[in-house]
Parts: structure tokens; C-alpha cells; sequence
């Protein structure tokens, strides 16, 4: 078994608002092993991002991360100094953000953007070979004519051309952690699987471990060995992605996979199946599961006691009393 | 035959790049090159292609957020091309756009509240704050998001929720016609499909228009009664949804098909791999624009500029080899 690099153990952030404190991230633990890519899959608000922006450190007032470990080879990020945290940060692990305008600087040209972070982690190059690498890592992202790109500000780019130049920026100093949130969403699909070859091809060459997080569950059964499924803070189920796919055991995993549109059968007048109600509101929890008003298979035991997850086969773990029995698919 | 609610006639627009000692315009970049469609009230029509091709360029041509460059655009017959002033802010209200980048298009100083008032004060819509307010809930109600949010700001939302929150704006002076651009692409699937049905419903409801751009062709298919298929500026093939997906004429189509990732590990179809750089939308190639990674091109296709030709009942596509 190859060995764990990054091991999150009971995290959980919270945020203080005017209305009141809730927690975003609630006990949750998974683990990455090198050369491995774990999946993070769920409703939107769940608390994907706000579970990577914990392992970075990157989480500002009014959140505060409460409680927890996250041991990146062995040391715990979260009792390390700033600056010791900045030195990981983009060097040893790197990060796609979700939206590329949060992050990449309206007032620099991408260029210098790229070049300033590999200055900043390889200090050894000079400024010239630093603006060959910056080029050389737009063009392998698929940034057409990248020498006259290079001097182009965000707001020139279209959305799929700024979401390369955040992944140039990230894997430009061949991270051993990358976290990918939401990493393709902007790209058409040739240009998609282009740019996940790559992040493959990476991750081999560098025997990096990958935290993928993405709605598109065919990019999730295409790319990730295991997946975790999370609902309101919380992960609710975690397996292969054969499991996830084949074997699902909490029905909100069923409902997402229900919710997929289906090639070849879509039509204009179908409805596409979706999972009734809502989230619930994270300031005010119901006791017990809190799946449990939308749930097909609700008991009483499900409004009374949070389920535990639970083991059911192989790395498999649900947290449902009441999971579904196995499908033959 | 009616008149169509959106008509476009060879539409361009070009962006200048600035360079040299004295910014003088070196050169550009032609994001939208010659581009004409139809649309009725009603319909749907799908836009897809390669990122940067000019999707969202065009989407905001049509509404007017970008000059054109070139070209006409009639909305019910009237050409709004370079209308100004009162009658483009009427037109503003009945074409709204959600825009592609929820976070940089919702100012991180307003609660959603306010966000979402901003347009329904702007257009007159209601007298008194109290309908505002009732409207306001009713939108949220709509998309899924909570009363509790209205007080929040952007930043303290996921991407998902911010979307909805763009989602809302867009239908509340409600518009005849909607730039979709990329509206479900940060919603997982679950709420994704409820932002689907509610799109469909309140265009059987109100006989609204969309354009719907996104690179989920799934998605795509679903919504669309006609999809348009672009290539670096131009429109490549169009055709009703079930025909262009079954029947595929244009090489590019094919790749983009083939390239779809499957719900499903074991399910790894043979893709068709694009070679070849991404032409620039600066320096585009000669002949066909895809000529240089196209699996079937001859040396005709470096010259010949395809047109934009029949090959089956309504549906056209432009190359010269099929
Ligand atoms: N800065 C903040 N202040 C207050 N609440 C926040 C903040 N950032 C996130 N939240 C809340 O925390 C919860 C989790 O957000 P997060 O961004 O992690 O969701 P997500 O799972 O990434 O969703 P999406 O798929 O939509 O991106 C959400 O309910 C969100 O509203
Ligand atoms: N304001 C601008 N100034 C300069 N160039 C621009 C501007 N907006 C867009 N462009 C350029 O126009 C071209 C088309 O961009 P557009 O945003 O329309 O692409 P798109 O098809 O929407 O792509 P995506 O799928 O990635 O969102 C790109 O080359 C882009 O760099
Ligand atoms: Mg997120
Ligand atoms: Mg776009």
C-alpha cells in the first residue's frame, strides 16, 4: 500500500455570522495516498470548498477552524506557522480555486502572475528562464498563442482561459498535493479531457496525490479511485468509485446519480428526475440525519440519532441506518 | 412564417490589442466573425464549442452589453443594433443575461436583498417596497435559496448558491428573452436538474426565449430545441438537438461527442483525440479554421473558406467534406 500523504482527521470549521454560528465542515476524514485522486462529490453548499480552503489554510474571518488534524506527510498543517504555511502553500501543495476571478489579480497580465509564482518557489531561475517556464506552462494548458497571451489581463480571457491559466499557475511547480475544486467546469469537453490527461500525467510523473472536487460525476467515475460524498458538513458516504457508482448505500447518493441527464434519453418534455425538498438550513439543523426530510427510506430511529458511519464492505462506509441492499447493475 | 423573436445578421466583433511604446493597436482579436441565426419566441436554442471560441461574446452582442463590431441585430423585426438611451434600457428589461462567473458578476458590497431589488427599482416594476420585498421572496422561493440569505452577502455563499442568486436577478424584471451562459455548470446535479426544470417550466409558463450556452452537452440536449455547434468565431453546424447529436455532420461535432465523459468507471468509450494547437482567435488559420487538427482535411480545406451549407433538412454545416 503506498503510502498516506495527506490525512484529515476530524475536521471541522465553523463560521460566525450576524445571524448566528453554524459549522460548514463537521467531523470529517479521509485520507490521500501518493499517486492516488480522491473524488468530493455533493449538494452545492455542502461544504467542498470550504473543506479545502481548511486543508490550505485559507479560510478567513468569520470562519475559524475548530478543531481537527491535517497531516501533510506526517506534520500537522493546522500547528504551523503563517510562514511556514506559505512555503507549502503553492510549492509542496497547490490549489485551483473554484472561481478563477477570485483568485488570479485583475490589475497583472497572466503572464506576470505565472512567472511571479514560479520566481517566488523556484528561486534559483532567472527572469528570463522564469517567463520561458510561464509560457511553456500556458501553452501545455492549450492557451492559444501564449507568447501574445502572456500580456493579456484576466478580464481579456474568456472563462475557460482564465480556469487554464489557474491550473498553469498551480501545477507550475510540480505540487505533491493538488487540490482541484471545480477544476474543468469552464472548459468544453475536448479541451476537458486534454487538460485531466495532463493533470494525469502529472500526478504519475510526480507521484502526487489529488483531492478532486466536481459535480460532473463522469469526470468523478473517469478520474478518482475513491469517492466521499458529502451532505450538509458532513460526509454521508466514502468508497471506490465502483461503490459509489455500482453499490450506493445512502439514498442521497442515489438521488444524485438519479439526477444525471441521460444521453440519448433526454427529451424535451421529460422532467429530469431530482431529489425532493432541500438542504436544511446549516444554522438550524434538524436532530438525527439530516437527509432525513427528503429521504425515501425515512424511519423514526433516522429523526432521532445522527447514523454513524458505518462500515459495509472493503473501504465502504455509509451513514445510513437504513442503507439500500446491493443492486446487481 | 412570424416573425422571429431574435434575428442576427452577420455578426462581428473584434477586440483590439494594445501593444508597443505607444498602446497602438497591434493587433486582434476576432472572437465573433460573420454570425447569422434566427430564433422564435419560445425556443430554445443550444450554443456549444471550444472554450474561447465566442459563446459568451455573442450572448453579449445580442443583448447589447457589447457593441458589434459589424452586423445587424432585430428584435421582433426592430433593428436594436444601436439603439440608445430610454429604448435601450426598455430592452434591457426584456433580455437579460446569467452571466457565465457568478462571483464577478454580483457586486460583493450589496446583500443579495439588495441585489436582487437593484432591478426591479431601476425598471419601475413595483410601487412600494412591501411588493418589492414579496417579489424578492417569491424569486428566492423559485431557485431554491432562503429567506435567511437575503441578508448575506456574496462572498459568503458557495458557487452553486451564488448562481442561483444570478439566476433570480435574470428573472426578476421578467424578460421575454434569457442569455443563459454556463447557468448550471457550479450546481451539482441534483439542483442543477431543479434549475433545469424550473428554466423549462417557466418557459412553457411564460413563452420564454433562451440561448442557452454550456459545455454539457447532456444538458445541452436536454433544453434545447436547436443547437448551434462554433468554432473560433464562426458557427461550424446547426441543427434541431436530436438530429445534430444522432446525426453529427462536421468533424468538430464529432470530436466534441466523442470527447463527453460517461457517469459510469467502466464505461470509456473510444474518443476522437484533437491534435494540434488551439488556433488563436488573433492569427486564425486560412481555408477552414479547424483545417489544422481536423482528422479528414485535404489540402483544399487550407484554402477554401467552407460555407455554411445545407446537408440534411435543416441542418447545416460548413465542410467542404462531408
Ligand atoms: N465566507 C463565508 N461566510 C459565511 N458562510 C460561508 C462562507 N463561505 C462559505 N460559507 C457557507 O458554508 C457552506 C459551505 O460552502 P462551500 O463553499 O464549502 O460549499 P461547496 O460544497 O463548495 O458548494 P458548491 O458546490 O456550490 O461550490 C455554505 O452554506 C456557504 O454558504
Ligand atoms: N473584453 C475583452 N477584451 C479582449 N478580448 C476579449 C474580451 N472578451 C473576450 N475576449 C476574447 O474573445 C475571445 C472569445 O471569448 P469568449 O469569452 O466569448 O469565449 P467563450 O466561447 O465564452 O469561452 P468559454 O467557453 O471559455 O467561456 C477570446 O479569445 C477572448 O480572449
Ligand atoms: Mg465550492
Ligand atoms: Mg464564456
Amino acid at each position: 500500500m503506498s503510502e498516506i500523504l495527506l490525512d484529515v482527521k476530524n475536521l471541522k470549521t465553523r463560521f460566525n455570522t450576524d445571524d448566528g454560528t453554524f459549522r460548514a465542515v463537521d467531523d470529517v476524514s479521509f485520507n490521500v495516498k501518493r499517486g492516488q485522486t480522491i473524488g468530493i462529490v455533493g449538494e452545492s453548499g455542502c461544504g467542498k470548498s470550504v473543506t479545502s480552503l481548511s486543508i490550505m489554510r485559507l479560510i478567513q474571518k468569520p470562519g475559524t477552524i475548530e478543531g481537527g488534524q491535517v497531516l501533510f506527510k506526517g506534520q500537522d498543517l493546522l500547528k504551523l506557522s503563517d510562514e511556514k504555511m506559505r512555503q507549502i502553500r503553492g510549492n509542496e501543495i497547490a490549489m485551483i480555486f473554484q472561481e478563477p476571478m477570485t483568485s488570479l489579480n485583475p490589475v497583472y497580465t497572466i503572464g506576470d502572475q505565472i512567472e511571479e509564482a514560479i520566481l517566488l518557489h523556484q528561486k534559483e531561475l532567472s527572469k528570463a528562464q522564469a517567463r520561458e517556464r510561464a509560457i511553456k506552462m500556458l501553452r501545455i494548458v492549450g492557451i492559444p498563442a501564449p507568447e501574445k497571451r502572456f500580456h493579456e489581463y484576466p478580464h481579456q480571457l474568456s472563462g475557460g482561459m482564465r480556469q487554464r491559466v489557474m491550473i498553469a499557475l498551480a501545477i507550475s511547480c510540480n505540487p505533491e498535493l493538488l487540490i482541484a475544486d471545480e477544476p474543468t467546469t469552464a472548459l468544453d469537453v475536448t479541451i476537458q479531457a486534454q487538460i485531466l490527461d495532463l493533470m494525469r500525467n502529472l500526478q504519475k510523473e510526480f507521484n502526487a496525490g489529488m483531492i478532486l472536487i466536481t459535480h460532473d460525476l463522469g469526470v468523478v467515475a473517469e478520474m478518482c479511485q475513491e469517492v466521499a460524498v458529502m451532505y450538509a458538513g458532513r460526509i454521508v458516504e466514502y468508497g471506490t468509485v465502483e461503490d459509489i457508482f455500482y453499490r450506493p448505500k445512502h439514498h442521497y447518493t442515489r438521488g444524485l446519480l438519479d439526477s444525471i441527464p441521460h444521453f440519448e434519453t433526454g427529451h424535451k418534455l421529460d422532467q429530469l428526475k431530482t431529489i425532493p425538498g432541500m438542504v436544511p438550513s446549516l444554522y438550524n439543523l434538524p436532530v438525527g440525519c439530516r437527509f432525513q426530510d427528503r429521504c425515501p427510506a425515512v424511519q423514526n430511529d433516522c429523526r432521532q440519532t445522527y447514523p454513524p458511519l458505518e462500515n459495509m464492505r472493503g473501504i465502504h462506509k455509509a451513514a445510513c441506518f437504513h442503507p439500500i441492499s446491493d443492486e446487481v447493475k | 412564417m412570424s416573425t422571429p423573436l431574435l434575428k442576427v445578421e452577420n455578426v462581428t466583433k473584434s477586440f483590439p490589442i494594445h501593444g508597443g511604446l505607444f498602446s497602438r493597436e497591434v493587433a486582434s482579436v476576432k472572437a465573433v466573425q460573420g454570425i447569422s441565426f434566427e430564433i422564435k419566441k419560445g425556443e430554445t436554442l443550444g450554443l456549444v464549442g471550444e472554450s474561447g471560441c465566442g459563446k459568451s461574446t455573442l450572448g453579449r452582442c445580442l443583448i447589447r452589453l457589447h457593441d458589434v463590431t459589424s452586423g445587424n441585430i432585430f428584435y421582433n423585426g426592430k433593428d436594436i443594433t444601436h439603439i440608445k438611451g430610454e429604448e435601450l434600457r426598455e430592452m434591457r428589461r426584456k433580455m437579460q443575461i446569467i452571466f457565465q462567473d457568478p462571483f464577478a458578476s454580483l457586486n460583493p458590497r450589496m446583500t443579495i436583498g439588495s441585489i436582487l431589488e437593484e432591478p426591479l427599482i431601476i425598471h419601475n416594476l413595483f410601487e412600494s417596497a412591501k411588493d418589492r420585498q414579496d417579489r424578492i421572496s417569491q424569486l428566492i422561493d423559485l431557485v431554491g435559496l432562503r429567506r435567511e440569505h437575503l441578508n448575506r452577502y456574496p462572498h459568503e455563499f458557495s458557487g452553486g448558491q451564488r448562481q442561483r442568486v444570478g439566476i433570480a436577478r435574470a428573472l426578476a424584471v421578467n424578460p421575454e428573452l434569457i442569455v443563459c451562459d454556463e447557468p448550471v455548470s457550479a450546481l451539482d446535479v441534483s439542483i442543477q436538474a431543479q434549475v433545469i426544470n424550473l428554466l423549462m417550466e417557466l418557459q412553457q409558463k411564460l413563452g420564454l426565449t433562451y440561448i442557452f450556452i454550456a459545455h454539457d452537452l447532456k444538458v445541452v440536449e436536454h433544453v434545447s430545441n436547436r443547437v448551434a455547434v462554433m468554432y473560433l468565431g464562426k458557427i461550424v453546424e446547426m441543427a434541431e438537438a436530436e438530429e445534430l447529436y444522432r446525426n453529427p455532420k462536421h468533424p468538430y461535432t464529432k470530436a466534441l461527442l466523442s470527447a463527453i465523459p460517461v457517469p459510469d468507471p467502466r464505461g470509456k468509450e473510444e474518443r476522437i483525440i484533437l491534435t494540434g494547437d488551439v488556433p488563436s482567435p488573433i492569427n486564425p488559420p486560412s481555408g477552414c479554421h479547424f483545417n489544422p487538427r481536423c482528422p479528414i482535411a485535404i489540402d483544399d480545406c487550407k484554402t477554401i473558406v467552407p460555407p455554411l451549407e445545407e446537408k440534411a433538412k435543416d441542418h447545416v454545416a460548413a465542410c467542404i467534406r462531408v
